[in-house]
């Protein structure tokens, strides 16, 4: 169960713009939306939700349990055996058995969480969590619980409602740090969980325990999985959507992140990218509150580090923002992102350089300044390489960067596109399988010919059109069954293919015949006002 | 109405009823079902009658109302009151789908059709267990059951190929997902296994087959929008499921037939749309399948015959490859010179071969063969894939290709050499495939564009082209005469000079040709080469090289217009019209030549009694008086009539002729601007009468100027012929003396002002500011800005600050800016108000260095400088207009 980001399905959004052109630009950027419904299998690109502990401690010498000792004793315990062990008043045999227990849920193949749930387990374990005067069965419980939370909604849920949150927020300050690193790490599956659950942590008071963990003048002085851990429940205290995490919870996680976003260590970049991708997913307010912290220039050089997990998320905190007001947009530019563009667009995974065309179709979407530097950092070519070779997706994509481009550009840098040679690969792509995108195209062909009009080569364009077999396919669309995709494609036809006839009905004269007669039409305007 | 068996016998009646031939009987009934199908009950009735009348008839008749009672009323309308009572809905609902099923076929698709515009209205939500009922049927194991449930599953999905992206359509097909998804995979499986069960029982084969049909069908509208997870986790099963269907063969399945498309073609051309859709969307998911989809259906290419029903198969199949081909990571399945020469040899070259097909086409419909072959109509085609795939492989692998293709061409031309009468079809495929291989990029205007450079076109040419055209007998191999002339004509950018002008008196024999295609070919061929225009953009053949050959041309063309079939030939009358321009006055001598076969042309023509307007029987025998002519027989040669009568009006000196004048009134009638291909040539027309006879018009015809400013009227309304409205008023303006026209002018203005209002475009305003410049030179600046300011006050100013001053610069053509340049120095220099109100802030003109070009004007004062400049400038550009 992961996230589901997608790009493009602003449709109704969308099609505004192309009811009311000229509208500010702020409309045509598209913001990553969140689907309600989504086809797909989950992305295995995206940051893990909830993590289930599978570590096997036995070899970890570090390890404060002597595990060895108790190895061969709560190997393979039945869930009953569990039960009576927890329910015994022997602590021995408590530990024991949440041991057993523990290891069970940590087995690589189909953990047993419901049996040990329904087994009516979690209360106890809650209760084992406030045993500060056993610390060992504190883990164990710990862990247990961390992995049930690690499942299913249901399973998490069982784990709240025994009311383990608040239980573990009183274990971030444990003395142990591996007791404090398997709450932070429960609490992390239950944020994970979802929007009511995270808000949920964040209202029991997880954040300022949280932070002072990473209270130190060095973060390198923190074990490198222990910092780890707390950036992933950090990161995780930061995502999802409807609603987003309240704004006050965010002001007060932000200057950690920015800290982490210095730290060398990989994982914890990423996840905290993967935080600045989640608070940066949102309404132009909430970028600001991000951009104002001053982090998109470290942001944008982790964008051009060749670390794909650290690029992946980075790449999705500077695409959302350019989803914001030209001026946060600028930022972006202004912190030098363009450069790494070249090789983002032509970035050897697909989903790359899709996320980057993605990016680009908000800055294509923004000001002339702003396109023009797209044109100067020489990324149109970029651009059609992508309409021209690149899988769907990012074709996709690519698609809609073009059709802003033509939309907001000047004539020069249309006249720049099609010298580009944007007409064929984009006229290509009307055999997409995918009525949107056909649309999109059709609607870059008429700004482009409405660029033509003015500088009286809208005879060449046709020309070009034809001979890269275009007029055939938009011809062909005029069947199409999407009634938008023919009515553009017919308008198109219409307009600068065929001699059709457009008549002022005020002028047309009547006629008789053996003459028309020449003559004012009845409703002729009082005043004339060009 | 009540479900009373009384109801139902009445409703039968007046359904059979409405089967009678006669309307008498007819329509009474059809009004009746009309006038009580608001009534509750009657859909129900319906559906009684189409189960369980005791005549058929009747049940088909009551299944084909209900459907389009459902068709006309089902959809709620907002503020529109709901047509079928809610309880009729629900009745429908819950017995429809059962009903359907139980019925025999032709009964069973109207219902199907019905639970599909409900579905479209009611699926998901006010339908909930629509899915669920369907669902349960596949386990019927009746497969005519199934069928009906397949069949309606797709009438109610296939939205999904088409539709946009939406939340709400996305939960709908997740929905379907869900419910459907496992079901259809294992009935795909079922039915599968059961067709090698019954491997050998044909009527068996021929509903599963159906089935799989449906299936694939059901598989690509599911899988269109995105992949869904369930498809992606069972690509396997899918996937290799349809690369067995992909390469079997059953005997019993194959037909008879050699047009219609058998279950397994239809199978096996689904199969190639769900991969490629699977190739184009899902690559990275796909990428694993995709090498052995790419073998299976190139084998299968292999092993297709050349019947016409294999057609929409092998053309998908080829389509497939050549997309697939074109991508990046899938080179390395073509690169290897083998599988380059086995697509070549066996998959491109077979498929470029001349069909029986064409052969009849070629002969008996050339219509239709000139339509595909020369206009591009073909984009089913086998050929037309073939094409394209070589295209496609040419993106990486020209080199490679080129060279494999042209040890085919020789050795095709090698056979041809063998034995010419049997073989010439291995050189018309030669021909195709270097055409194929060459271009690169084609326009009508200009045939091939751009050109593979590693084919020599010119020798090709000149050893396999040229030698067929000379042969003397134009009408033997007419195939290859027609593919010979057609490479001409869409190389003709490509091939030199010397070479064309070496093929005009070969093209100019072959009009004589008896196959329609190839005396229309060279028709359309000579066409073209008159057009091609050299390096400084000036005609590249010109009238002095022609000559030679005028008389022949001029014979030939108007020969070709008796050979059967052609007496209507539309590209033999542009060859003719296309020759009269070039040619100029040198086709006066050779006139007489032509004039007999015209006039009896023209005689056959009349006596058909064609019903002409009366203008162009007094245009002909105006023209034939003077001894010229051109045959009209049907309205595509009107256009070309009006062009010649202006070529010879304007080689006249002198004043119009009086009988020129009898035509004069005819011209304005309304039905010859009607139709867009008369209006250029007939603008021209009136504009030379109105060169050479404005005066006759003032003095003898000014009552016709009315119609003749209609005729202005009725262009400027259009946006597509505002241009030529401009240059018939341009005309008037430049030629008819000013006094016959003064009291039309206002109105003319206000003509164009509300054009200017209401709908301008770019075009017009160009033409405008042309316009009012030339006004401005012929009747000075006074004038223009006192007929502004009649109209409205303070119009001039508003006219040259909105429109004068931001669009002037956009006036294209030497002629129209040297107008405009003028016009607006007068307007400066020769405009009083403009001195001393207001107007004169409006005004600076930058010094502008070249003469004849339209000066920037800028929103500042004019100061005394650029006045002297004008002054200068003003002179210039006069002498050179006059």
């Amino acid at each position: 169960k992961m996230s589901t980001n997608e790009n493009a399905n602003a449709a109704a959004a969308r099609l505004n713009r192309f009811k009311n052109k000229g509208k500010d630009t702020t409309e045509m950027r598209r913001r990553r939306i969140e689907v309600n419904v989504e086809l797909r299998k989950a992305k295995k690109d995206d940051q893990m939700l909830k993590r289930r502990n599978v570590s096997t401690l036995p070899d970890d010498a570090t390890s404060p349990l002597q595990e060895n000792r108790n190895n061969q004793v709560t190997a393979h315990w039945s869930v009953e055996e569990i039960v009576k062990g927890v329910n015994s008043n022997n602590m021995e045999l408590q530990l024991q058995a949440t041991q057993a227990a523990r290891k069970l849920l940590s087995r690589e193949k189909q953990p047993p969480i419901d049996n040990i749930i329904q087994a009516g387990l979690i209360p106890k374990f809650v209760s084992f969590l406030g045993r500060a005067d056993c610390s060992p069965i504190q883990f164990e419980s710990a862990w247990a619980l961390t992995n049930i939370a690690s499942g299913t909604s249901e399973q998490t849920k069982a784990v709240v409602d025994g009311g383990a949150i608040p239980a573990f927020i009183s274990l971030l300050a444990s003395p142990h740090t591996h007791i404090s690193e398997q709450a932070v790490w429960a609490l992390g599956n239950i944020a994970g969980d979802g929007s009511m659950y995270r808000d949920l942590v964040i209202k029991f008071g997880a954040i300022e325990p949280l932070l002072t963990l990473l209270a130190v003048p060095d973060l390198s002085s923190l074990a490198s999985g222990y910092l780890r851990n707390v950036t992933w429940t950090l990161s995780n205290l930061c995502r999802n959507k409807n609603p987003a995490p309240p704004i006050e919870a965010i002001e007060q996680i932000l200057p950690t992140l920015v800290r982490l976003l210095h730290h060398d260590d990989r994982e914890v970049l990423a996840d905290t990218c993967w935080a600045i991708s989640y608070l940066t997913d949102g309404s132009n307010d909430r970028i600001e509150v991000v951009v104002k912290t001053g982090l998109v220039p470290q942001l944008v050089k982790l964008l051009g580090c060749s670390e794909l997990p650290i690029v992946t998320p980075s790449l999705r905190a500077i695409g959302n923002i350019v989803t914001g007001t030209d001026e946060q947009t600028q930022i972006v530019i202004d912190s030098g992102a363009l450069s790494v563009f070249p090789s983002l667009l032509s970035h050897h995974k697909n989903n790359i350089q899709k996320e980057a065309a993605w990016t680009m179709s908000n800055i294509t979407a923004g000001r002339q300044d702003q396109i023009q530097r797209v044109v100067d950092h020489g990324l149109v070519p970029y651009l059609i390489g992508i309409l021209r070779k690149g899988d769907f997706k990012s074709q996709k994509e690519a698609v809609w960067a073009v059709t802003n481009y033509t939309s907001g550009g000047t004539i020069d840098q249309v006249v720049y596109l099609v010298q580009a040679g944007v007409v064929e690969p984009l006229l290509n792509l009307l055999s997409a399988k995918d009525s949107k995108t056909v649309l999109v195209i059709l609607d870059a062909i008429s700004n482009i010919f409405l660029a033509a009009e003015k500088i009286n080569e809208t005879e060449k364009l046709c020309l070009m059109i034809e001979e890269c077999g275009g007029l055939d396919k938009i011809e062909a669309l005029q069947s199409h069954e999407n009634e938008q995709v023919y009515k553009a494609s017919s308008t198109l036809i219409e307009k600068y293919f065929s001699a059709e006839e457009e008549e002022d009905q005020n002028v047309v004269p009547e006629s008789t015949a053996a003459s028309y007669t020449f003559q004012i039409q009845g409703n002729t305007p009082n005043t004339f006002n060009f | 109405m009540e479900l009373s068996d009384a109801n139902l016998q009445t409703l039968t009646e007046y359904l059979k009823k409405t089967l009678d031939p006669d309307p008498a009987i007819r329509r009474p009934a059809e009004k009746f079902l009309e006038s009580v199908e608001g009534s509750q009950n009657y859909p129900l009735l319906l559906l009684t009658l189409l189960e369980k009348s005791q005549e058929n008839v009747i049940k088909v008749c009551a299944s084909v109302t209900f459907k389009n009672y459902i068709k006309r009323n089902w959809r709620i309308v907002e503020d529109e009151p709901n047509k079928i009572c809610e309880s009729d809905r629900i009745a429908i609902k819950a017995n429809i789908v059962p009903l359907m099923l139980s019925s025999p076929e032709q009964i069973q698709k109207q219902l199907s059709d019905a639970i599909s515009i409900i579905g479209r209205e009611d699926f998901p939500q006010k339908w909930p267990d629509l899915l669920t009922e369907m669902v349960n049927r596949f386990q019927s194991g009746d497969f005519h059951v199934i069928n009906g449930v397949l069949r309606t599953a797709h009438s109610l999905f296939k939205r999904y190929r088409h539709e946009f992206k939406s939340n709400e359509l996305w939960t709908e097909i997740k929905l379907v997902l869900d419910a459907f998804a496992l079901p259809l995979t294992n009935l795909f499986k079922a039915t599968i296994e059961l067709c090698s069960t019954h491997a050998n029982d044909a009527s068996a084969l021929k509903v599963l087959f159906s089935s799989l049909v449906l299936i694939a069908k059901l598989f690509y509208s599911l899988n269109f929008q995105d992949l869904p997870e369930f498809f992606e986790d069972n690509m396997e099963t899918w996937m290799t499921n349809f690369h067995t269907l992909l390469t079997l063969d059953n005997k019993l399945l194959q037909t008879d037939d050699e047009e219609e498309a058998g279950l397994l073609e239809l199978l096996k051309s689904q199969i190639c749309d769900n991969a490629a859709l699977y190739a184009q969307k899902y690559d990275e998911e796909f990428q694993p399948y995709l090498p052995r989809f790419v073998t299976a259906i190139w084998n299968l290419l292999v092993t297709t015959g050349q019947e016409v029903k294999y057609d929409l198969l092998v053309s998908n199949a080829i389509q497939f490859l050549a997309s697939v081909c074109e991508r990046p990571h899938y080179k390395h399945l073509f690169e290897d010179q083998n599988t380059l020469t086995s697509i070549c040899e066996k998959v491109i070259v077979p498929n470029m071969e001349f069909r029986a097909a064409d052969e009849e086409a070629f002969e008996d419909n050339s219509e239709e063969y000139i339509r595909r072959d020369l206009e591009g109509s073909d984009i089913d085609t086998r050929r037309r894939a073939a094409c394209d795939l070589v295209r496609g492989l040419c993106k990486f692998f020209e080199g490679p290709v080129t060279g494999i293709f042209s040890g085919y061409v020789n050795s095709m031309l090698q056979e041809y050499a063998k034995n010419p009468s049997v073989n010439w079809k291995h050189k018309d495929a030669a021909i195709y495939l270097v055409t194929s291989l060459a271009s690169k990029a084609q326009t009508q205007k200009h045939g091939i564009t751009k050109a593979n450079e590693l084919v020599n076109l010119t020798e090709f040419f000149v050893n396999h082209i040229l030698p067929d055209l000379k042969s003397p007998s134009v009408n033997e191999f007419p195939v290859l005469k027609a593919d010979g002339i057609k490479y001409i004509m869409i190389f003709r950018s490509q091939v030199p000079k010397e070479q064309l002008l070496l093929s005009i008196p070969l093209l100019i024999n072959h009009l004589q040709a008896e196959s329609i295609v190839v005396h229309t070919y060279a028709a359309h061929a000579l066409e073209r080469l008159f057009t091609v225009r050299g390096t400084n953009n000036t005609i590249l053949i010109t009238a002095a090289e022609m000559a030679p050959f005028v008389e022949v041309l001029l014979t030939n063309l108007f020969k070709a217009l008796t050979l059967p079939g052609s007496s209507e030939n539309e590209y033999i009358m542009k060859a003719i019209m296309r020759s009269f321009s070039l040619l100029q006055e040198s086709i006066i001598p050779y006139i007489p030549s032509v004039i007999t076969q015209l006039t009896q042309k023209l005689l056959a023509v009349s006596k058909k009694q064609y019903t002409f307007s009366k203008v162009l029987f007094v245009g002909i025998f105006l023209l034939i008086s003077y001894n010229c002519s051109v045959i009209i027989s049907f309205p595509e040669f009107i256009p070309y009539v009006f062009q010649v009568m202006s070529l010879l009006l304007e080689m006249h000196k002198n004043e119009i002729p009086s009988s020129y004048m009898a035509l004069f009134p005819h011209l304005l009638q309304p039905v010859l601007w009607e139709r867009t291909g008369n209006i250029p040539p007939l603008v021209r027309l009136l504009q030379a009468y109105l060169e050479r006879g404005a005066n006759t018009i003032a003095s003898a015809a000014a009552d016709k100027i009315p119609g003749l400013l209609g005729v202005f009227q009725k262009l400027i309304a259009s946006k597509a012929n505002d241009h030529q409205g401009f240059y018939l008023l341009n005309s008037i303006i430049e030629h008819m003396p000013p006094e016959s026209v003064d009291q039309y002018r206002k109105q003319i203005f206000i003509l164009l002002f509300q054009r200017l209002q209401n709908s301008k475009t770019t075009k017009f305003i160009k033409s405008f500011l042309v316009f009012i410049n030339l006004y401005c030179i012929k009747y000075g600046a006074l004038a223009l800005q006192e007929i502004f300011d009649s109209i409205q006050p303070k119009m001039f100013g508003m006219v040259l600050e909105k429109i004068i001053i931001p669009e002037i610069q956009k006036v294209s053509g030497q002629v129209e800016k040297k107008i405009c340049a003028v016009g607006i120095t007068k307007i400066l220099t020769e405009c009083p108000p403009m001195m001393d109100t207001e107007y004169t802030k409006l005004w600076y003109v930058e010094s502008s260095s070249s003469v004849g070009e339209v000066p920037s004007m800028l929103s500042t004062s004019l100061n005394a400088e650029a006045l002297q400049y004008l002054q200068g400038y003003l002179q210039a550009a006069s002498v050179t207009l006059l």
